[in-house]
This record gives structure tokens, C-alpha cells and sequence, in this order.
């Protein structure tokens, strides 16, 4: 672990070393895709990635739920949830020697 | 929606040719895996972060036939929604 984050700013960097747009062409193409990806997966409840893996929402049922601080007992909403759920393809790029 | 539809919109979005679209996705992804390979974490603001997280190997037991196993170590990438993604999400 060397402790470095990648950042948006990183990721507009790399792409910008691989195409001949400037970087703030691919800044622009960057937050579009995000905003396309967050479409997808609000509507589709599903976004697969082949070779990377697949962001999931489902829908959590309303619970009881209680403040830790105050023991105040309150009802938590319905909600959704996104999970990624990583492809073998790169579960075995991170595992080499499995 | 999967990567082909994915590149398909983006370049219709943006007006330029599915190649460009197709590197621009490509690109993007491999930039997050090969960081997340190097063990770094991952923030991409309004959407979210990945971190990997190192699990140690153990020995199991096959819970049907009873057989023990030795699992091997491993890395596993995880997902935190950032806050933009998850209001996002749970609009009407």
C-alpha cells in the first residue's frame, strides 16, 4: 500500500496523454461520462463494465433504526443502494497467483 | 447498459466518433485499475472511491462435505458511493 490517491484530475491527465485533445477538451468528456454513467445506473439499475466489473443499485426495504446517542427509536426510509461488484477478469488482474 | 453502449452514448453526447469515445472510456477505466493494481485508493468527486483491501489467507472447511480447503490471501476492490451518487439515486 503506498498511501497515493487517483483523482479526477489524474484521470483527466492519462487520458489526456492518449488522445490529442486538450485538457480541458477531456476534462468536459470526463465529467459527461461520469454524468451518463450515474444515468445508466439510476435507470437501468445497472452498469456493466467488461474487464472491470458492474455497479448495482437495489432497493433496501425501510428498517427500524435507533440513535446510538439518544436510544430515540426512528424509522429509516426505503432507499437505494449502489454496489460494485468486480469481474473475474480483474479479480484475477488484482491476484496473480491465485 | 453495458461498455459498447456506454461508448455509443458518450460519443453522441459529445458529438465525436465512437473510437474517440472508445479510447476516452478505455483509458479512464485503466487508469482506475492500474492504481487500484498498486494498492491506491481511488476518489472520483460526486460519484465515488474504490480501495482495495488485502484479506488473509485462512484455512476453511467445505461446509457441505466437511473437506478442508486453504483459502489464499487475496485483494479485493471496494466501492464507496460518493454523497452526490447516492442523492442522486434516491430522487424521485
Amino acid at each position: 500500500m503506498s498511501g497515493k490517491t487517483l483523482t479526477k484530475a489524474d484521470i483527466v491527465d492519462y487520458i489526456y496523454e492518449k488522445t490529442d485533445k486538450s485538457r480541458t477538451e477531456v476534462k468536459v468528456m470526463v465529467e459527461s461520462l461520469l454524468d451518463i454513467m450515474k444515468e445508466s445506473i439510476k435507470k437501468d439499475h445497472a452498469l456493466l463494465i467488461s474487464g472491470f466489473g458492474k455497479f448495482e443499485a437495489y432497493d433496501k426495504k425501510a428498517r427500524k433504526g435507533r440513535n446510538p446517542h439518544t436510544t430515540e427509536t426512528i424509522t429509516l426510509p426505503p432507499r437505494k443502494v449502489v454496489v460494485f461488484r468486480l469481474s473475474r477478469k480483474f479479480r484475477a488482474e488484482l491476484n496473480p497467483d491465485e | 447498459m453495458n461498455k459498447s453502449e456506454l461508448i455509443k452514448t458518450l460519443a453522441e453526447a459529445k458529438n465525436i466518433h465512437v473510437d474517440e469515445a472508445a479510447a476516452i472510456i478505455n483509458s479512464f477505466i485503466e487508469s482506475v485499475k492500474k492504481a487500484l493494481a498498486d494498492g491506491d485508493r481511488v476518489e472520483i468527486r460526486g460519484f465515488g472511491s474504490f480501495k482495495v483491501k488485502d484479506y488473509r489467507g485462512y484455512v476453511g472447511r467445505n461446509p457441505k462435505s466437511g473437506v478442508v480447503v486453504d483459502v489464499s490471501p487475496k485483494k479485493l476492490p471496494f466501492f464507496r458511493p460518493g454523497k452526490e451518487l447516492k442523492e442522486y439515486i434516491n430522487q424521485p
